[in-house]
């Protein structure tokens, strides 16, 4: 038994000693492997024949335990480990967890298989939080199955940030053929209930019947009779940076996010309309304008009342304020760019229609002051700086790997030399993190590409007279670098999206350390999490790239589904006493 | 030449100071940030992927550790917070140890009692010795001249045999030092009029201690500048070091004031005061990353200091106010600190006075023998200074 934080572990041997067929228990309050001979003599005095190595991370003693049973002479494959951090032995219940994880243990019995809660009978409507492409995925996938979904999404449109892609690694195909056939079978399923510009506000029930209330703001546009003929965003004289353009565009304060938005209709920004913000004094151009009459300035918010049985969260990511991360420059030199905004600049809906520019001086009419906006018209970048791990990996910032930096880079990198003649690109990282299928390919064909790809990162953006310069270790060249850059694009480290905080709380999902859904079991469960019902999919969990969240959002769908056809109804992980566990692995273990 | 790895050199390197080598994963925001590094000399990144590997054989002829001024930039931007700037600091501990030929600096550097009980027993000797000499030939009541408890023509000569003493043991580790780095460790020809030709850095360095200066661009003012109070500090030190060893007759002698050698002991002394002072203060407060870890020896070495200031300061106004017999004790007390002092001096810290100038000088002749080899031809890449 090793140490493990907040557990009684004194408690845990005492109930371990009393489980049947236990011959010793020992405690080794150790972080470093425990000695061979010691354990050895141990088994050959107590004739053991099976070990249960009970702690964090078991399998890191394993190597030695597996020697000692060896040269003891006993059986090497009756190790068992009993992984009190993988199995969730965390929160109120963490004793009883541990507990019941080390008996399912000293039976043989896998503990997943032995703590199956159930009981509770299962509503068949289904509740996903989030838009994105792991919540249009996992709708699809139940609503073709023949049950109700609700896709309850915070923004005026489903989508997500995959509609903001231009290109996905690593097969270059075109984020949005993939995606938006997706979006308007969403919008056009019967089985499911669009819910945009919604916030889940409370949660009542249990596992299989909950009972969800939903705030829907006021879209103040009608979206059945809305055609999105653009007349009232041509009036509207209020200006506002786009967040679907991640900042780099400007939209009005009735507008509609992007044209293949669904549902397909126009919505108004409360927080800035002159309409709203006024109480009705001032505006309401908009309304004269619209030839189908359907904005409708007054309405208000709507409470939307659910039941369902199952919840999906997939709530997915924002980027890190990388403003706070002074070395980069961000915000104080012009051209450099997070990768959300050079996306959105290299898109072909984007605001440059596509062309990478850099941005050019513009004066404002109404502040009176001059500001750097991209233009069609700009100057294409002579060469461009990438810099990767732009607070991720950093124990200041982000000290998880975003994993899906690097491929974007590489990406930015092609896109950079395909669209913009004789152009220096450099690229500079720490490891190359290529992991998936054809990744790895895709690297070395960035490199054959003419990319400088330097090994060793940058910590420093500075302005000389008016002109970039990137400074850097070419460690592999052993090589201190200067390179002058028209434009820098960090690969900034990917944070749980804001509402995920709030998101917890109300449905009591535990968050790890880094801010991201825990779920059940990293392994074995990829997807559950300890509240029965309520399940993660996509970036939400943790960070992964698109291939991944679609695979875990049908996964989520395969886990939904069962729920609701099997008959064994659902339960919560945490009411699961431990007797209740000893009992089933009792039972698995006499078959 | 093969190189020996030493898988045990990164826990020896622990006694010295650098405990989150490890954690490095080699990303190079150290060497980016680092105002001294440049194309020839690459750190701290490089320093740290040796001592990762283990290759003690290969550091102890690099000069890169000497070449930091610990400004802490590399220490404040690591993702790892892996201390590379700490690490460098620990490095040139580990290289006066490595450069001294009697294994002394390393155990002052390993074992915090056995330095502090040697500068104990020493202290003693001294004070057993000094006392022994002074109640057998004078009155504690004479301060100077005939029948004087401390004569300073015999302190003068006890002075001389400690400076001897100390120089040669200097002497013979900066010539070990030479022998490392440019003969085991330089595998290209080195001519021998580069050593003519780059001799000013000597003097240059030691009495402007210039790169400590480049190293801290955020304070505007220079006399805020721990370059500034370092410089003072050594200055201070350069100084009265010179005056005991050759003035010391003038210095010592009648109540009145002997202003051509006391007007250089005074600013000496307030270079001194301001300096222990101040650093004192810094690595009490741990405000600035280079002071947050404080090595034991560094403790032992500015606090020493300190004791010697303040009581040279009490025997010089008991002296002067006519107190003879308080200024006799006192001076009996401040050679107790003093001879332990200046007899650790070439294994401990201190010891960078020397090695310091002696690496700028070695580092500009081989920059120079290396730029003279390769002419570096590479279209994309800019050479950096």
């Amino acid at each position: 038994m090793e140490e493990t934080r907040n557990l009684n572990i004194e408690a845990i041997a005492k109930y371990s000693a009393n489980l049947p067929k236990v011959e010793t228990v020992r405690i080794l309050k150790l972080r470093h492997p425990p000695d061979v001979k010691d354990i050895c003599e141990m088994i050959r005095s107590g004739n053991l024949e099976r070990l249960v190595i009970a702690g964090d991370m078991p399998g890191y003693f394993k190597p030695v335990f597996t020697k000692a049973m060896a040269m003891a002479g006993a059986n090497t494959n009756e190790i068992r480990l009993a992984s009190f951090q993988e199995h969730g032995a965390k929160g109120e219940n963490a004793m009883d967890r541990a507990k019941a994880i080390v008996a399912c243990a000293t039976l043989g019995v896998p503990f997943p298989l032995a703590a199956v809660p159930g009981g509770n009978p299962v509503n068949h409507s289904t509740l996903i939080i989030g838009g994105g492409i792991a919540g249009i995925q996992s709708a699809l996938e139940i609503a073709n199955a023949g049950k109700q979904v609700f896709l309850v999404e915070q923004t005026g449109t489903i989508g997500g940030h995959m509609a903001m892609f231009d290109k996905t690694f690593p097969t270059l195909d075109c984020a949005a053929c993939i995606l938006t056939p997706k979006m308007v079978s969403v919008g056009q399923h019967e089985m499911i209930r669009l819910l945009s510009r919604s916030k889940l506000v409370s949660v009542s029930g249990k596992p299989g019947s909950f009972r969800v209330k939903i705030r829907q703001s006021a879209r103040y546009v009608d979206v059945k009779s809305c055609v999105a003929c653009n007349l009232c965003a041509e009036v509207c004289p209020v200006k506002v940076e786009s967040e679907f353009d991640a900042g780099i565009s400007v939209r009005k304060a009735i507008y509609i996010p992007f044209p293949q938005a669904v549902p397909n209709a126009y919505l108004i920004d409360e927080t800035k309309c002159t309409y709203i913000l006024s109480d009705g004094k001032k505006c309401g151009v908009c309304v004269k304008k619209c030839p189908k009459e359907c904005i409708n300035l007054d309405e208000t918010d709507k409470i939307i009342d659910l039941e369902v049985g199952n919840i999906i969260l997939a709530t997915g990511y924002e980027l890190l304020d990388v403003s706070k991360i002074e070395q980069y420059g961000y915000g104080v030199f012009p051209n450099v760019l997070t990768s959300l905004e050079f996306e959105r600049l290299t898109n072909a809906s984007g605001t440059t229609g596509g062309r990478i520019v850099t941005k050019t001086k513009r004066l404002n009419k109404k502040t009176k002051e001059e500001e750097w906006v991209f233009s069609p018209e700009g100057i294409p970048p002579e060469s461009v700086a990438l810099i990767h791990c732009v607070g991720s990996r950093n124990k200041k910032y982000n000290p998880y790997c975003s994993r899906v930096c690097c491929m974007y880079s590489l990406k930015f990198a092609h896109l950079i030399k395909e669209k913009v003649p004789n152009v220096n690109v450099y690229e500079f990282y720490i490891d190359m993190r290529a992991f998936g299928k054809g990744y790895e390919e895709f690297a070395d064909r960035i490199r054959q590409e003419g990319t400088f790809v330097v090994r060793g990162h940058s910590a420093s953006v500075t302005m000389h007279n008016g002109q970039m310069q990137v400074r850097g270790e070419d460690i592999f060249n052993d090589r201190l670098v200067e390179f002058k850059v028209d434009m820098v694009v960090l690969a900034v480290g990917l944070i749980p999206s804001r509402g995920t905080e709030e998101l917890s709380r109300i449905l009591g999902v535990h968050r790890d350390n880094d801010g991201w859904f825990s779920e059940l079991d990293y392994n074995g469960r990829p997807t559950e999490t300890d509240k029965g019902g309520i399940y993660v999919a996509g970036m939400c969990q943790a960070p992964k790239d698109i291939p991944d969240t679609v695979a875990q959002a049908s996964a989520v769908a395969a886990g939904v589904l069962g729920s609701l056809t099997s008959g064994k109804g659902i339960g919560n992980m945490s009411s699961l006493s431990l007797s209740k566990i000893e009992a089933r692995a009792k039972k698995i273990h006499t078959i | 030449m093969p190189i020996r790895v030493d898988p045990k050199f990164i826990d020896v390197l622990d006694h010295y100071g650098a405990e989150d080598v490890q954690l490095c994963y080699q990303c190079g925001d150290c060497s980016t940030v680092c105002p001294h590094a440049d194309e020839i000399y690459k750190f701290p990144r490089k320093s740290m992927r040796l001592l990762q590997m283990g290759l003690s054989q290969k550091i102890e002829t690099t000069l890169e550790p000497w070449l930091c001024y610990y400004c802490g930039q590399c220490s404040t931007q690591c993702p790892r917070e892996a201390d590379p700037g700490e690490t460098m600091m620990s490095l040139r501990r580990w290289l006066i140890s490595r450069y001294d030929f009697t294994g002394i600096a390393a155990l002052f550097f390993k074992s915090r009692r056995i330095e502090i009980l040697s500068v104990l027993f020493i202290s003693l000797l001294t004070g057993i010795f000094l006392g022994y000499y002074g109640f057998s030939g004078g009155s504690v009541h004479i301060y100077d001249g005939e029948g004087a408890f401390l004569p300073s023509t015999f302190i003068h000569q006890f002075d001389l045999m400690v400076g001897a003493i100390l120089a040669v043991f200097l002497v013979v580790n900066a010539i070990h030092m030479w022998y490392l780095v440019m003969i085991k460790g330089t595998t290209f020809s080195v001519p021998w009029w580069l050593y003519l030709k780059e001799l000013y850095q000597l003097p240059w360095h030691f009495f402007t201690q210039k790169r400590y200066s480049e190293c801290e661009k955020k304070h505007k003012h220079p006399f805020f500048m721990p370059w500034f109070i370092h410089l003072g500090l050594m200055l201070g030190y350069v100084t009265m070091l010179v005056i005991v060893m050759v003035f010391i007759e003038e210095l010592q002698a009648g109540p009145e004031i002997h202003w051509p050698v006391h007007i250089f002991g005074y600013l000496a002394t307030i270079g001194l005061l301001s300096g222990t002072i101040y650093f004192i203060r810094k690595r009490l407060k741990k405000n600035y990353v280079q002071y947050k870890k404080s090595h034991g020896t560094d403790w032992v070495f500015v606090t020493l200091l300190f004791i010697i200031v303040l009581t040279g300061i009490f025997q010089h106004v008991f002296h002067r106010t006519g107190l003879f017999e308080l200024a006799n004790i006192t001076y009996v007390f401040h050679l107790m600190v003093v001879v332990p002092w200046l007899l650790r001096m070439p294994f401990t810290k201190w010891a960078h006075l020397i090695y310091r100038p002696m690496a700028m000088y070695l580092a500009a002749i081989r920059r120079d023998a290396i730029i003279r080899q390769k002419v570096v031809t590479d279209p994309y890449l800019v050479l950096i200074k």
